[in-house]
């Protein structure tokens, strides 16, 4: 599982997301009605919050929901599957 | 001359006794025979009224015929008649039961179908809810909606939420109370609105 280091420049919910090993979310005790994502390349949580409620400031809504296999705003990587709340 | 018109008197009250002992002959069978299928329909119960009151009706206009015959003192025609209604009348005992058996037994597959549709919904609706109400709260900080989302869907959506959370309140109180039949209906409900809001926020399963 390897993961490309932000850029310590570029906001943490700013940095791109890059090709890396896709992580898969646990399922087990998921509500089925969860939506998924699945990053792509040059996605930020920015950008997926934009795209889902309209307003890419509501990006720590997407973190603090996948803190399971998120550790940093910052820190997606293509092909991971994020609960979108 | 005179001996002749008092023989033919004399055969004429001879035949009209004879008739009136055969007439009284044939009362008391016909009386029974009526007495008979009234007994026969009495035994078959409530549950032929419930159950099949078709053919209960059937047998009660024919034994109403038949009383008509007795009162007409057609007694021969009474006994003509009765055993096949007899034997129609002491069928219902039978055809009421094997119908009440069929009723109850489809009541209860009935009831084993609702039971099975509430674990599902049960089992379903709350994280639904749940995940609508995760969205709507998200989306309602929003300063701007998402572009397949316009401002009369949203609200849309966000009354339909309340009125899904009551009618879940309805249904599993129902549930509680042993209205399965009205916790199923009120869920469905439920499960109309959940789904058209899930759809309306292009929500789909995980």
């Amino acid at each position: 599982m390897e993961e490309k280091k932000s850029n310590p420049g570029i906001p943490a919910w700013g940095t791109p997301a890059v090709d890396t090993t896709t992580r898969e979310a646990a399922a087990t005790g998921e509500n089925p009605y969860t939506q998924w994502y699945e990053v792509k390349k040059g996605d930020t949580l920015w950008k997926i919050a934009k795209e889902h409620y309209g307003d890419g400031s509501l990006y720590m809504d997407i973190f603090n929901a996948n803190q399971d296999t998120l550790s940093d705003p910052d820190k997606i990587q293509v092909g991971q599957k994020l609960r979108i709340p | 001359m005179k001996h002749r018109s008092l023989f033919t008197a004399f055969l004429s009250m001879a035949f009209a006794a004879l008739m009136l002992a055969g007439c009284a002959n044939q009362m008391e069978p016909a009386q029974k025979a009526i007495a008979d299928i009234e007994a026969a329909i009495t035994a078959a119960g409530p549950d032929a009224s419930q159950y099949i009151p078709d053919e209960l009706q059937a047998v009660t206009s024919q034994l109403a015929d038949l009383k008509a015959k007795f009162d007409q003192k057609d007694y021969k025609g009474v006994l003509a008649a009765a055993p096949a209604l007899l034997t129609q009348a002491q069928g219902l005992a039978g055809a009421a039961s094997s119908a009440r058996q069929a009723a109850e037994a489809a009541r209860a597959a009935a009831l084993e179908a609702l039971n099975a549709e509430w674990t599902t919904l049960s089992g379903t609706l709350p994280a639904a809810v749940a995940a609508i109400e995760s969205r709507v709260n998200i989306l309602s900080k929003s300063k701007k909606l998402p572009a397949n989302l316009d401002a009369a869907t949203f609200e849309s959506v966000q009354a339909g939420l309340a009125d899904s959370k009551a009618l879940w309140d309805q249904a599993t109180a129902a549930q509680a109370s042993g209205n399965i039949e009205g916790a199923v209906t009120t869920a469905r409900q439920v499960k109309e609105k959940t789904d058209a809001a899930l759809a309306a926020l292009g929500m789909t399963a995980g």
